[in-house]
């Protein structure tokens, strides 16, 4: 017993040390506040000079509605969300939407700001306007230009010309802030009252609310983003930690370590000791960052509102925070002891890293498994995904971010999990103790078997 | 510690893997305080057995007795292996290595740190007790796993092939302190293909082939018992007596002496007496013992 806590300790504090173990410490959070500041960032970000935007307009009428539409476009879509938000007091107590609308908003700010200048026609023909036009384009002292038919109200097509045709956003707003102009005076000339109709035509907001275990809860769509992240945080540290695993068995069995350790250790207890350490590196990096995050959270989010911006910061319930610790852990310990038969079978790092591929793509299948759960996790197919061994580390903790099953669910996920870690654990172990001992070639899966049996 | 006399026993030990026999039946025993060198071609089950002495392997039959115990894991940390491939951490540093593995055989970690400074200043290598493993030389890597084996005191010791890639001051320097254990009454089990450093270490020897003993015994009685009676001469003339069948069975010339094989029956004082009275010149004339080499390769002949 003494000893294998000096194998653990050796595991554990000898890998705290690492450049590797330091540096993902340090990246994790970078990389996690990045996500959420970056958008932020974005929106308060001025940006490049605005695009100029001549208008020709052959109807002679139209100009001034498409000039203020044009320049109005951003506020009135920015009034649009503030008055969703006045409907919508409380703030959602899980999640609150993801950075999606706050992306746009930023790619918008990137691109919305234009200079709308009339092109006098002064009875020249077209062709010629247009010629001047696109050298001025050209020259670059124009962004683009757009010609409005004398027909636009009964045919409703306008040109746009432009070096960038491709750039979608501002095709898409020129094209809206016409549309809208072109409908209003249309309305105008039909007599129609333009504020009846914007009034009458009001989109409504859909409010989401789940409805779970604990009550009900306000989620407006973001938990698919969130439960995505999380999966595949899981995925990236499980494969992380696995590949420790890996190299460090195989290290110890090329340089033959493990004959000097088996003279004076039980080959389980050096095993058993390996998984700790290791686990307990892997306990350690989860809980820096979540320290590094909890303090973003309590005291950066306040510095960057404080600076006008807005941060989506996913809230979660403490609970969750203990089930993706715990699902952490033992999805850490199925693949660990994979990996660790696998690391005992090969001879060379080289061979290791090959014959770890059906590991990898069994994780990758969970990964890509989390995709239905998400969409429906209350079916039967994501029921049983979530109790398989190898898929529920990843695929409970995604139908407990969006859709909490009842507790028996995750108890029985968690008992088949550890049940399958004891027989992992079993099984690793006789491997372990022949193929460490087993120098020359890699074994094959019928030698496997047999060292089974010898043991 | 040596209940009497024997520090280890094997009682008809074998090991089998799958179909193949690497150990078969195999009884020997290795007493307190000698060295004992286990011998045998490559592949003979020299490896296995030591495996199954420090409990790394079971057997499949037979017993293994260590200081009258059955062996077992607490025992294990009387015994200190050093094996033929040498295994050390190579990123570690040389003195947290030593103590990991100080620490493993049960010592405290202060105790392995006072044990492994000493060893280090005995073994010259202080200095390289901050280094990474893999800056050190081969032979330096040698002796830090020395250190390993021996720095918990351990009263069996299991060596290897402990002189391959020592240079000849550092054999010395190795051999001092095997003595030296000697004489602190510890046993030393000497594990090697080198004949010659069996010859000039070992009270007691056991030659295995093919997974079975093929000889065991003092390396004195086992020379005395060994048939072949020969002399190293070196003389001037008297090429005919050396011819005469009776006297002389047959002559190998090394160098600046031969060495005469002697006809059975035939006596060293006949062959003296008639080379003198045949006027030869004799400057060497030595009664030799057959090298261990010689029975080594006679016995492993013979049993193939």
């Amino acid at each position: 017993m003494k000893k294998l806590l000096v194998i653990i300790r050796r595991e554990y504090l000898g890998r705290l040390r690492t450049k590797g173990f330091v540096i993902s410490s340090v990246l994790g959070p970078l990389i996690m506040i990045g996500f959420t500041v970056v958008p932020g960032l974005l929106i308060t970000m001025q940006t490049s000079s605005a695009t100029k935007v001549a208008v020709v307009d052959l109807t002679g009428k139209m100009y001034e509605g498409v000039r203020e539409s044009i320049l109005t476009s951003r506020d009135e879509e920015g009034d649009r969300r503030e008055g969703g938000r006045k409907n919508e007091p409380a703030q959602p107590a899980v999640v609150k939407p993801g950075g999606e609308a706050q992306l746009q908003q930023a790619v918008q700010s990137l691109s919305a700001q234009y200079e709308v200048e009339q092109v006098a026609t002064g009875g020249r023909p077209v062709e010629e306007i247009k010629n001047e036009l696109n050298a001025r384009v050209r020259r670059g002292e124009l962004g683009v230009y757009l010609v409005l038919p004398e027909k636009i109200l009964e045919e409703g097509r306008a040109e746009y010309y432009g070096r960038n045709v491709s750039d979608p956003i501002t095709t898409s707003q020129l094209r809206h802030s016409l549309n809208r102009a072109v409908i209003e005076q249309r309305l105008r000339e039909a007599n129609i009252d333009q504020n009846r109709v914007r009034q009458l035509s009001k989109n409504i907001v859909l409010e989401t609310t789940k409805v779970s275990e604990g009550g009900l809860e306000r989620d407006s769509g973001g938990g698919f983003a969130l439960a995505m992240f999380v999966g595949l945080f899981i995925y990236m540290a499980i494969l992380m930690y696995g590949q420790v695993i890996l190299s460090s068995v195989v290290e110890e069995k090329t340089t033959r370590v493990s004959e000097v350790l088996f003279s004076s250790v039980k080959p389980f207890h050096l095993m058993l000791g390996k998984l700790a350490g290791v686990a307990l590196v892997a306990i350690t990096q989860y809980a820096l960052w979540a320290v590094a995050f909890g303090a973003f959270a309590l005291y950066g989010v306040g510095m960057l509102s404080a600076r006008g911006m807005d941060v989506p910061l996913p809230r979660l319930p403490f609970s969750f925070v203990l089930y993706a610790l715990v699902f952490f852990v033992l999805g850490f310990l199925m693949y660990a002891t994979i990996y660790l038969i696998v690391a005992a079978m090969v001879t060379t790092e080289k061979e290791a890293s090959q014959m770890a591929m059906p590991v990898i793509f069994l994780s990758v299948v969970s990964i890509y498994l989390a995709f239905p759960v998400i969409r429906n996790p209350n079916s039967s197919f994501s029921f049983w995904v979530s109790i398989a061994p190898f898929f529920s580390p990843i695929t409970m903790l995604v139908r407990i971010v969006t859709e909490t099953p009842p507790f028996w669910q995750i108890a029985l996920s968690l008992v088949v999990g550890m049940a399958s870690v004891v027989f992992f654990v079993w099984l690793a172990a006789r491997v372990y103790r022949v193929g460490m001992l087993m120098y020359g070639k890699s074994a094959s899966l019928p030698e496997v078997l047999r060292w089974l049996k010898q043991s | 510690m040596s209940e009497n006399g024997v520090t280890l026993a094997l009682r008809s030990v074998s090991k089998k893997f799958d179909e193949f026999v690497a150990v078969d039946d195999l009884s020997l025993e290795v007493r307190a305080g000698r060295i004992f060198g286990l011998i045998g071609p490559n592949g003979a089950g020299k490896t296995t057995t030591i495996r199954m002495i420090v409990n790394i392997l079971a057997p499949d039959s037979g017993r293994i007795e260590l200081f009258g115990e059955l062996m077992s894991e607490r025992l294990q940390d009387r015994i200190g292996y050093l094996p033929e491939e040498r295994g050390l951490y190579k990123k570690m540093r040389v003195g947290e290595q030593l103590r990991y593995f100080g620490e493993l055989k049960g010592l405290t970690a202060r105790e392995a740190e006072t044990r492994l400074d000493r060893w280090l200043e005995r073994l010259k290598l202080s200095e390289w007790k901050t280094h990474k493993t893999d800056e050190l030389s081969k032979g330096m890597q040698q002796k830090i796993q020395f250190i390993a084996t021996v720095m918990h005191e351990p009263d069996l010791l299991i060596l290897d092939e402990v002189f391959s890639g020592l240079d000849p001051v550092n054999a010395e320097l190795m051999k001092d302190v095997l003595l030296e254990l000697k004489a602190e009454h510890r046993t030393i089990i000497f594990s090697t293909h080198m004949m010659s450093q069996a010859e000039e270490l070992c009270d007691d020897i056991c030659l295995i082939n093919r997974s079975r003993k093929v000889l065991e015994g003092s390396l004195r009685e086992v020379k005395s018992s060994f048939g072949r009676r020969a002399v190293a001469l070196r003389a001037e003339g008297g090429d005919a007596v050396l011819k005469d069948a009776r006297l002389v069975a047959g002559v190998k010339s090394y160098g600046d002496y031969v060495e005469v094989v002697l006809a059975e029956e035939a006596d060293a004082q006949e062959l003296l007496r008639r080379l003198v009275e045949g006027g030869a010149r004799v400057t060497r004339f030595e009664q030799v013992e057959p090298s261990l080499h010689d029975i080594f390769l006679q016995k492993v002949g013979e049993s193939a």
